[in-house]
């Protein structure tokens, strides 16, 4: 019989233009996790699965698993090991724990990931970038950093779809204002709808504020079964109830979609979730969505099923994305205004969702029993969802 | 010539920081498609077993796993479906305007392919535009032959221009 996985501690870093070592960054994430739950200790970890994919060639270091239990006095006994899938990698750590967990084989497991980019030259983050794509078919034509690709995906969703700049604009509003709070984001800001439409151009029609930045950081979260989480902690407990993980193409002329406004791998990767966490679209109170471009918030909250395909501009700046509207989306700021360390994302999100799921958020969404996360990663070669809830999947 | 911060590179080549495909046979199973790029054919495989072209070019049928492939060739001109402009902040390795398109070669599995769009001034190109293969040198590759000394591996990469009209 199949044990039911919980998540029962997290927290990050600062995240920003960090002055220290990879190493360090995932010390001050394992430290913020376990203060979260204060009864857990070093010694009652059986299972690390880091998440990062530049340590190679940002930091050179390969085989990071053992190099961040060491440093981070773990020493695990049932699985230590390293995953990358770029933006995703802290989700994709967060589903093999919960398989790992639920098949008996871990019993807590810290899934801890971070990224540090910010190497001592600068020109050599956006040169390694040419290896966030298919390298020597997409990468190699200086597509490298995302800019011109969601310039691309939000210059065809406005011909499709007729979404306009505002609408862009107020995902980076939301997102911003979220964030102005919080004490780890790299953005700590409150931003205008003017500020965000007189920003300076990246990639037209994006401007500075419709992309995210980036970001060293790290975090980290603590997936363990029920019984074993009720010793530790009287909170509320999240479960994960679903998962889904769906690679179609990598190189970008293989784009699943009618055309790069249309993911057909999301929608898979959606249904496929649901389904297995036995809810539907309309289920979901509160969402982090991969907010890399404010244009991929808009197509998500459509291909997620929050609103009609299309419709996701209108969805965004008529305020549902926003506390008390349909569906709070990327309540501590999002990838936009929190930054993005790759394997950190899908980790912060994770500890969002568990926190308005236990009802102790930062922006504290009403009644909130089931949460959802969402990352793409590469040149959006991969779509990945985790599905949380107030009680298991029965 | 010395590598700042690390002298001990004085006259090494580091492949891991080079931009572009390590394109030579000794390297690549692929390297069909850069001799043909040479000649100005913009090629990819076919499966002699079961049909499926695959883009880009394998060693293997995606479809059917037969080794049994051979190169085809791609049209050469194409449309502009969409196509974005990066002005200020382009990325080491390439100029300004750095021009990325949606191009239409008009045969699957190339209907939308990204491409780089050179020998075009910032503002000029439109939706719709007609586009052609355009083949550029890019540096040699250095190869260790140990006792033979290092070998230079001539290079060449791709992107479309537009047709003048
Ligand atoms: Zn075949």
């Amino acid at each position: 019989m199949a044990r039911n996985a919980v998540i029962l501690a997290g927290g990050q870093c600062k995240w920003g233009v960090r002055e220290a070592h990879l190493v360090d960054l995932f010390q001050e994430a394992a430290k913020a996790c376990l203060d979260d739950v204060p009864t857990l200790k070093p010694k009652d970890i059986d299972g690390l699965i880091v998440a990062t994919s530049y340590a190679g060639r940002c930091s050179f270091q390969v085989n990071t698993a053992p190099v961040i239990a060491e440093r981070c006095g773990l020493k695990p006994t049932s699985i230590c090991t390293r995953c990358d899938t770029l933006c995703a990698g802290g989700s994709t750590g967060i589903i093999l724990a919960m398989g790992l967990v639920q098949a008996g084989a871990a019993d807590i497991v810290m899934v801890a990931g971070g990224e540090k980019l910010y190497t001592p030259q600068r020109w050599e983050v956006f040169y390694s970038e040419l290896a966030s794509v298919d390298h020597d078919w997409d990468g190699v034509h200086g597509m490298g950093l995302p800019p011109p690709f969601f310039a691309l995906t939000a210059q065809e969703h406005m011909m499709h779809y007729g979404s306009k700049k505002e609408d862009f604009a107020a995902v980076s509003v939301a997102n911003y204002n979220y964030a102005a709070t919080n004490p780890v984001a790299q953005m700590q800001k409150l931003l205008t709808m003017e500020e965000a439409m007189a920003a300076p151009i990246v990639v037209p029609p994006l401007t500075l504020y419709d992309c995210c930045p980036i970001t060293d950081g790290a975090a980290a979260c603590i997936i363990t079964t029920d019984e074993i989480a009720r010793k530790f902690t009287d909170r509320p407990l999240v479960y994960l109830r679903g998962t889904a993980q769906v690679c179609l193409n990598s190189v970008s002329a293989n784009f699943p979609g009618a055309h790069l406004a249309d993911w057909k791998h999301t929608r898979i990767a959606a249904e496929k979730a649901y389904k297995r966490a036995k809810v539907s679209a309309s289920d979901i109170k509160v969402a982090q969505t991969h907010d890399c471009f404010t244009i991929s918030e808009v197509i998500e909250v459509e291909e997620l099923g929050f609103c009609k395909k299309g419709e996701g501009g209108a969805f965004c700046s008529s305020k549902q994305i926003e506390i008390g509207g349909k569906v709070p989306v990327n309540t501590d700021g999002g990838l936009l205004a929190v930054g993005h360390p790759f394997g950190a994302t899908g980790i912060r999100q994770g500890v969002e969702i568990m926190k308005q799921l236990q009802g102790r958020a930062r922006h504290q969404v009403k009644d909130a029993d089931i949460g959802l996360t969402h990352n793409l990663s590469g040149a959006n070669a991969e779509h990945t969802i985790l599905i949380y809830g107030r009680e298991p999947v029965k | 010539m010395a590598v700042l911060g690390i002298p001990i590179l004085e006259d090494l080549y580091p492949s891991t920081m080079d931009m572009w495909p390590l394109e030579a046979k000794e390297f690549n199973r692929n390297w069909t498609f850069y001799e043909n790029l040479k000649q100005g054919r913009l090629t990819t495989t076919k499966c002699k077993d079961c049909g499926v072209v695959s883009y880009p070019p394998r060693v293997i049928c995606p479809e059917c796993y037969s080794e049994n492939l051979e190169y085809i060739d791609l049209p050469k001109k194409g449309k502009v479906i969409i196509f974005s402009e990066e002005v200020k902040g382009v990325p080491l390795g390439f100029q300004s305007p750095l021009i990325h398109a949606v191009i239409d070669l008009g045969v699957d599995p190339a209907r939308r392919l990204l491409t780089r769009i050179i020998n075009c001034p910032a503002g000029a190109l439109q939706r719709g535009d007609e586009v052609q293969l355009a083949v550029f040198d890019v540096p040699a590759l250095p190869i260790d032959k140990g006792k033979l000394g290092t070998i230079m591996s001539e290079r060449v990469f791709f992107a479309f221009e537009p047709v003048k009209k």
